[in-house]
């Protein structure tokens, strides 16, 4: 019997470790209307991993040093407000499911921002920024083994720019 | 009648002894006995590896049931996929570049309200 339990619990474990990830946020909302989506795959980045010295932009944001660590970006950004609402609330739900700290948050004006990690001391595994504006919904999931380092530096460059 | 230890203590040879000495008394429902306990360890045995493999099975067809599909690339060319990253960072180092402004802003009304008092 304490063998069935430990099944049980083992089966319910890894449903729930599976349960929400930026991936599968991203399959449940980017197909419906007055939703913007852009997902960019591992393969994808290995593959502007292999480009050298790429620059494409005014150049402010050098993504170099970590462009190689990347291996998933979603991005969802909706208007329509009980969608919107529900984005929110699932964001919420698998941020408070995992292991995800909060990094930073911000409010103005009814306006909320926040950011969060998931890793250790030296890797980020997942970053997650949701921003809630008056009439609009943006979700952020960035997955990778980014150095944590690496990462606050470029942020806080192109912060300063 | 022996104690288990002193059956342990017994060699290889006594214990041949004793098996085949016909003038000891054998129960009759021994054999039943024996046979029972076997078919018991048996069974024992067969749930020993049979539990963890159910729980293995379980485990994988649940990851398996929550395995979510990966979506299609928005992006075939790697340059606008580039840039698209480059977006999302400065959009995030905006934000915190805002959040930093906030909190110098709240310095500046703290050192203010400090110096009037």
């Amino acid at each position: 019997m304490k063998q069935l339990y430990i099944l049980v619990a083992m089966l319910l474990l890894s449903i729930s470790a599976f349960a929400q990830d930026g991936r599968s946020l991203y399959n449940k909302y980017s197909d419906l209307d007055n939703v913007e989506a852009v997902y960019i795959s591992p393969a994808m980045f290995r593959l502007i991993g292999k480009i050298p010295d790429m620059e494409v932009q005014d150049g402010s944001v050098n993504l170099g040093p970590i462009i190689k660590t990347l291996s998933g970006l979603y991005i969802l950004s909706i208007k329509e407000n009980r969608v919107a609402q529900d984005l929110a609330d699932d964001v919420n739900r698998f941020i408070n499911k995992g292991q995800y700290e909060l990094l930073m948050e911000a409010k103005d004006n009814g306006e909320t921002m926040r950011m969060y990690t998931v890793g250790d001391d030296f890797v980020v595994n997942s970053f997650v920024m949701l921003a809630r504006e008056a009439d609009e919904v943006n979700f952020i999931c960035i997955d990778g083994t980014i150095p944590r380092d690496q990462l606050e530096a470029l942020i806080a460059d192109a912060a300063k720019d | 009648m022996k104690s288990i230890d002193e059956i342990t203590r017994l060699s290889a040879e006594d214990l041949e002894r004793i098996a085949l000495d016909e003038s000891i008394p054998v129960p009759e429902e021994l054999s039943g006995r024996v046979s029972a306990t076997l078919a018991r360890q048996r069974s024992r045995s067969w749930a020993r590896w049979a539990i963890p493999a159910a729980a293995a099975a379980a485990v994988l067809v649940g990851i398996g049931l929550n395995r979510e599909p990966q979506p299609k690339d928005t992006f075939d060319d790697p340059y606008l996929a580039y840039a698209e990253v480059e977006k999302v960072f400065a959009k995030i180092s905006g934000a915190v570049a805002y959040g930093a402004e906030k909190v110098n802003e709240s310095e500046q009304t703290i050192d203010k309200y400090a110096y009037w008092k």
